[in-house]
């Protein structure tokens, strides 16, 4: 019942004050609002970079040469010719890998391409036939090489989109020999554009088979990437374990801190990804509280006038019997709620805003953006700005509780 | 019964640069259902000497008997709950909730006691209707003249069933005809509903309602004397 009375006097009191009250929340409804915004933008941009990963299946595994990087610097790629066909032929065998669909060997390397006068420096991927399939693409025209082209090393080649541009402006490309290190290639078939928002950018590549690439290009007898794919339903970590044990087995390697591969699923990846944009996201949201500090300071500050401007009905009160306790409860709960509906407000501008950009940038930038609606944010921005008022407040609110009824009452 | 005994109040207000006596040395009782009004100049000490009693301040010396117990020792809460149980306050300037209806201002006290909410409303209508501003009940204090005000004051200190009221110039801010129609409705609640009335004054006509007169002077009771004839109720006034 005291709760009931409490609520009714803090409306009054925060209606009569309107424009005060009202720029006395401001600090907490930006904050609030700012913490929406970069958690929905953020939750945003994290669902975007993983859905993009996540095209790829999330039972994708690639085998890597050399040791795992230890740090951003570690760059040497000791026994980077550490993955040979037997590994190829170890892994493809079921009794090694049970959960294993597929593999490919991927190798890759810079090349100048030419074409009549016209010369590019391109990426180029030497795969298999699954190429296609793993990383789906799509020809605008033509058709994929296909496995004859790998056992019979044909020189047939997919350009990106880009290497078509620079090379052939006008003309059709397919059917055309274009020349890379004197050797001439066939164009079978041309990628569309990939729009710049997927993870995996063949635009300045050029495909072709592995086995030409590591013959005829680089001379080479190994691989630069393994690409797995384990069958649906299998247990992704217990897959790469069989990887791992094959290729050990394989490399005559007992002691694991030794391998000269290592193994990153899809997951992996994930759950890296997801860490960079959740601490990114947490440093905006500690940027953003000191608004809601700053709002904290603006609310103990007003909450100090208004316990000096009503010393007397603190006056009237405590002769009417409250205790320093009921002072103590109302100013405590009238700060709350100052701070809790500058909350609600932020909670609803961020909203608005997250909703205005994350349409701004689906539209305007073609991205497939989704609106996230951050609960996380929404929960945390009320929570703390109520958790604001009561810390903010609770001075003020002890100072008014401690007021001694006669000078209260004398107060003019 | 002695509702109020005191001994040997003292209350000294000190500061770096003065020290003033404010009640040199005050012993006096009051009996249940009296009704005493306190008179003298300004700096006499009977605002002092009332606030005391009205367990609003502490004195700095002497003894405090109220309702025969020992209230020197009280803690703030004890008196917080004692004056919301026992003693109803008319203040001079009203003290009214500005923005809130009479019915809610005469219920104060209520949200401060231990009396269920269910009972609230009739409580208070019953309090305004003693006062004769029933058909008062939504209006604000600013829609209320001064002696309005002053009678939802009285209701507002009555709600509690008080066995004392303490009243601080009640009729200082009332013209004439208001303040003594407020001054019927304290001495009504004195001799109909026993309700021992101590009053501040410094007008004769005020203090005239009363059955004793207490004179202070520097701190000091200089005259303590039972008046002879009294005013009687003036009826017409109240309803």
């Amino acid at each position: 019942m005291i709760w009931k009375h409490t609520l009714k006097t803090s409306f009054i009191s925060l209606s009569t004050n309107r424009s005060r009250s009202i720029l006395t929340i401001l600090g907490i409804v930006i904050g609030v609002t700012a913490i929406m915004l970069v958690m929905s933008l953020g939750a945003g941009a994290q669902k975007l970079i993983l859905d993009q990963v996540q095209g790829l299946g999330t039972n994708t595994i690639a085998v890597i040469p050399g040791r795992e990087p230890s740090s951003p610097s570690d760059t040497a790629q000791i026994f980077s010719d550490s993955l040979k066909v037997k590994d190829l032929e170890a892994l493809k065998n079921k009794a090694n890998v049970p959960g294993l669909k597929q593999i490919m060997p991927i190798v890759f390397g810079a090349e100048t391409v030419s074409f009549g006068a016209n010369t590019y420096q391109v990426s180029v991927f030497g795969a298999t036939e699954l190429i296609a399939e793993i990383f789906d693409l799509q020809p605008k025209v033509g058709e994929f090489f296909d496995k004859n082209d790998v056992s019979s090393r044909s020189s047939s080649v997919v350009l990106g989109s880009k290497v078509v541009d620079q090379l052939f402006a006008e003309d059709d490309p397919l059917g055309k020999k274009i020349k890379i290190k004197g050797r001439n290639f066939k164009v079978i078939a041309v990628l569309p554009p990939s729009g710049g928002g997927t993870l995996f950018n063949f635009d300045e590549a050029i495909l072709m088979s592995y086995t030409t690439a590591q013959d005829y290009l680089f001379g080479i007898k190994y691989f630069n990437r393994l690409i797995i794919e384990a069958g649906e339903g299998t247990d992704i970590e217990a897959v790469a374990n069989d990887v791992k044990l094959t290729l050990r087995e394989a490399h005559n390697i007992s002691d694991p801190s030794k391998d000269d591969f290592f193994v990153s699923t899809q997951q992996d990846l994930v759950k890296r990804l997801s860490t960079i944009t959740t601490s990114l996201t947490w440093f905006l949201i500690a940027m953003a509280s000191i608004a809601l500090f700053v709002g904290g300071v603006g609310i103990m500050n007003i909450m100090l006038v208004s316990v000096t401007e009503r010393t007397r009905e603190i006056g009237l009160r405590k002769s009417l019997g409250a205790t320093d306790r009921d002072i103590l409860t109302q100013f405590l709960l009238e700060a709350v709620l100052l701070t809790g509906v500058g909350g609600l407000v932020g909670v609803f501008i961020g909203t608005v805003l997250a909703l205005l950009i994350s349409l701004a940038l689906s539209s305007g930038l073609g991205v497939m953006w989704d609106f996230v609606f951050p609960w996380t944010g929404a929960v945390l921005g009320v929570g703390v700005s109520a958790l604001i008022g009561l810390i903010f407040g609770g001075y003020p609110a002890y100072k008014a509780s401690k007021k001694s009824p006669i000078e209260a009452l004398r107060y003019e | 019964m002695n509702i109020i005994e005191v001994k040997n109040l003292k209350k000294i207000y000190q500061d770096e640069a003065s020290t003033t006596i404010a009640l040199a040395d005050i012993s006096f009782s009051v009996s249940q259902g009296e009704f005493v009004a306190i008179m003298g100049p300004s700096g006499s000490g009977k605002s002092t000497l009332l606030h005391v009693l009205g367990l609003l301040d502490v004195s700095s010396s002497g003894s405090y008997y109220f309702a025969g117990q020992d209230i020197t020792s009280y803690s703030s809460d004890e008196l917080a709950n004692l004056r919301n149980q026992k003693i109803g306050f008319v203040f001079q300037a009203f003290n009214l909730l500005a923005r809130t209806s009479v019915l809610d201002n005469v219920k104060l006290p209520l949200v401060y006691s231990k009396i269920a909410e269910a009972d609230w409303d009739n409580k208070a209508r019953r309090a305004i209707e003693a006062v004769g501003l029933i058909s008062r009940l939504q209006h604000q204090p600013s829609e209320l003249s001064g002696g309005e005000k002053q009678r939802v004051a009285i209701a507002r200190a009555l709600i509690n069933n008080p066995d004392i009221i303490f009243a601080d110039e009640p009729t200082g801010n009332l013209d004439s005809k208001s303040g003594k129609k407020v001054m019927s409705i304290i001495q009504r609640l004195n001799e109909e509903e026993g309700k021992t009335v101590i009053l501040i004054t410094h007008e004769t006509s005020t203090a005239e309602h009363a059955e004793r007169i207490i004179h202070l002077l520097d701190g000091k009771i200089d005259s303590d004397i039972k008046v002879a004839k009294r005013l009687s109720t003036n009826d017409e006034y109240v309803k």
